[in-house]
């Protein structure tokens, strides 16, 4: 798979492509509009990250020229601005999906994965860590047989962490994905619901599977993949 | 009336001025008539002592008494035309004195006699009786002829010239006040006439605001200090609205600057604080920074949040909106929150409520409201959220049994970054942009903002939304939300 990130910020840039590479991505950087759309010309890709502010030639042009000469081309734009308006406005320009600064690197994977149907989100009826088990036709969870009761949030919360078991998801993902963005900034009522979460799945047994990484957020494991990662 | 306005008190110095003008002029008039009155007098006494003179001297010698007194009846005709006439040779007999004059002005036989050397023809006489006192103009005039040495003393009533002094006076006493009076209203309504293009603009100025940073006073094309002062005003506000604008744009692209190295900062160090052989000592100090980076993330959106609430939002996603059920199901999202810090959220089940506007910025007014209350409200308090449809006006109201807010902190609670009790809410990572959040949404909502707060007890934030006509819209949306 070969991804282009246009993007003028140097550093910003070189994470993304860090990541994307160590998720066994082929990726190629142009620092600016004009270099961006001399590489979409030159070379097929199968993906396209476009930051919206750049010199030269501006994302939203790129944006539309990438559009009439790529139709099929999965376009995701990367944007400082979160105006609903804004992000309506690209979709229209022809973006098939939009994230805003700052991101979680976590976040911007799944976004990909996503648009490459590479690894469609997972949309299978039952998710599974350990003997944790998650019907999404049911919406039941068990562990080690037992049935647990959930309240609609929480069944939220463990749905989304179990989407990608491993990975730490940050509050503000949790929290933009089981609530909304009118939450925006409260989210202490993740640790809230996680720590409820925790008391209904995990005191009773002994193998835990909520962890918590500091300054990040939460992640599903079967054990701790290093000491490190600690029990609150 | 305003006894302090510019009109009432320019009206009160017109009409002072007015009466010292009249009272002067009146005076002067008085005065001037009575002299010229006195004088034209004098000239007619003068004119009938030289004819009177002219008879004695034309009379041959020894001449009878009663031939002059003929020859003064008949050429003088002091009766007739009220003047007094009395001619004695001296040293002291009469020989002529006019008859009661035909208006009964005076008494003939009452006049006293003047001494014989010649008096002027101004000197005033009085005379008479107590009940009936007699003010004459009486002159005399010596004279020698052959026919021997004589004073002529010659007089008129001053009660015709007193007569006409009284009236101009009753005159000027009556139209005074009422000329007065008129000259004031005129005065008043001129002057407030004069002003009413400055109460326009007062009324213009007053509506501006930070949201209509376009709108321009009506220049009054009067030539005149308004025109410089409608013109002055609007330079004012371009001034203004540069200003506001520029200072936007930098909060909008400050906010905006921050977030690419936000990105970059969080994602170096999530990669950190994943990775198998970083010490763990490390990845807490790491972790540490990370939730330092969190706030700033969350500071930033609120700052752009801000900016483009200033602005002004498009209000093309505004709908009907149910603020009963949006606070109700957003309660319920909160309420765990709240039990988590042993407080209790209630929020009734209430009839349907509407308002206009955008869906989510209306959730995030409540949001931010409940989240502040469940921070102030110790363990085993209430916070109580409900909307009610009043008369004018929708309100949603937040109660809680909070720490409440001191008095002096009141006026600033919706300030951008302040905190009533800094320690604490910066521990809770809270930036002090929530109420101010808040505040312009509902600004950008044409809903005003109150609180009531008793120190210790709790407090109650209100907002009013200005109610949607009633009619079929609102049903079409009540059927449809």
């Amino acid at each position: 798979m070969r991804v282009l990130i246009v993007e003028d910020d140097r550093k910003l840039a070189q994470f993304v492509m860090r990541g994307l590479r160590a998720e066994r991505f082929a990726i190629d950087h142009a620092a600016d509009g004009r270099e961006g759309q001399g590489f979409l010309n030159t070379y097929p890709y199968d993906l396209l990250i476009l930051d919206l502010m750049l010199p030269r030639l501006s994302g939203a042009e790129l944006l539309r020229s990438a559009r009439r000469s790529h139709p099929s081309l999965p376009i995701l734009v990367l944007t400082a601005r979160d105006a609903t308006e804004d992000k309506v406005r690209q979709f229209e320009a022809g973006a098939d999906d939009y994230l805003t600064k700052p991101f979680d690197f976590a976040e911007l994977l799944v976004r990909i994965k996503a648009l490459l149907r590479r690894m469609p989100v997972e949309r299978a009826e039952v998710l599974r860590i350990a003997d944790l088990e998650l019907n999404r036709l049911t919406q039941q969870v068990r562990r080690g047989g037992q049935r647990i009761e959930l309240t609609a949030k929480e069944y939220g919360v463990l749905e989304y962490l179990l989407s990608s078991p491993g990975r730490v998801c940050s509050r503000t993902m949790i929290l933009e994905h089981v609530w909304d963005q009118s939450f925006e900034g409260v989210t202490n009522i993740v640790d809230v619901y996680v720590r409820y979460l925790r008391r209904k799945l995990d005191d009773p047994f002994a193998l835990k599977l909520i962890h918590t990484v500091r300054g990040v957020g939460y992640c599903l494991r079967t054990e701790a993949a290093h000491e490190a990662i600690a029990r609150e | 009336m305003n006894h302090r306005s510019l009109a009432f008190r320019l009206a009160v110095w017109y009409a002072l001025l007015i009466s010292a003008t009249f009272a002067l002029v009146g005076t002067g008039m008085l005065f001037g008539l009575g002299q010229y009155l006195r004088s034209s007098l004098a000239d007619s006494l003068r004119r009938r002592s030289t004819q009177v003179q002219q008879i004695l001297e034309q009379a041959p010698a020894g001449v009878s008494d009663a031939a002059i007194a003929e020859a003064i009846n008949s050429r003088v005709a002091p009766e007739f035309n009220n003047r007094f006439v009395r001619v004695t040779r001296l040293p002291a007999s009469l020989v002529y004195r006019s008859g009661a004059p035909a208006d009964q002005s005076f008494d003939p036989l009452a006049v006293p006699s003047l001494a014989p050397r010649p008096v002027p023809f101004r000197a005033t006489v009085q005379s008479g009786t107590a009940d009936h006192i007699q003010r004459l103009v009486l002159s005399a005039t010596p004279l020698a002829t052959a026919s021997g040495r004589y004073l002529i003393e010659l007089g008129s009533s001053l009660d015709s010239i007193d007569a006409l002094q009284q009236r101009l006076l009753r005159l000027l006493g009556m139209l005074l006040p009422a000329l007065v009076f008129c000259a004031a209203a005129a005065g008043y309504w001129l002057v407030s006439w004069a002003l009413s293009p400055v109460d326009r603009l007062s009324q213009m100025a007053a509506q501006m605001s930070v949201q209509n940073l376009e709108a321009r006073l009506p220049v009054v094309p009067s030539g005149d200090a308004l025109q410089r002062l409608s013109i002055a005003f609007n330079h004012l506000l371009t001034r203004l609205r540069d200003s506001v604008l520029s200072s936007r744009r930098f909060l909008a692209d400050a906010s905006h600057e921050l977030r690419t190295p936000l990105t970059v900062i969080k994602g170096e160090l999530q990669e950190i604080i994943e990775h198998p052989e970083v010490p763990s000592a490390l990845r807490d100090r790491v972790g540490s920074v990370l939730e330092e980076v969190a706030r700033l993330e969350h500071l930033v959106a609120g700052l752009l949040s801000l900016s483009r609430l200033d602005a002004g939002e498009a209000q093309r996603e505004w709908v009907e909106v149910d603020l009963a059920a949006l606070a109700t199901g957003t309660a319920d999202q909160m309420r765990l929150l709240a039990e988590d810090r042993g407080v209790q959220l209630q929020s009734p089940v209430l009839p349907p409520v509407f308002v206009r506007g955008d869906r989510a910025r209306l959730k995030q007014v409540i949001v931010n409201l409940l989240d502040n209350a469940i921070r102030c409200t110790p363990r085993g308090g209430f916070v109580t959220l409900q909307s009610v449809a009043a008369e004018s006006c929708n309100v949603l109201e937040v109660r809680d049994t909070g720490t409440g807010i001191p008095p002096e902190a009141l006026p600033h609670v919706f300030d951008r970054f302040f905190r009533v009790d800094a320690a604490r809410s910066r521990e809770d990572g809270g930036a002090g942009l929530g109420l101010s959040i808040v505040k312009s949404i509902c600004t950008a909502h044409g809903a005003e903002i109150e609180v009531d707060t008793v120190l210790g007890k709790g407090s109650c934030f209100r907002v009013k939304f200005p109610s949607i006509a009633a009619g079929p819209t609102l049903q079409l949306g009540g059927a449809g939300s």
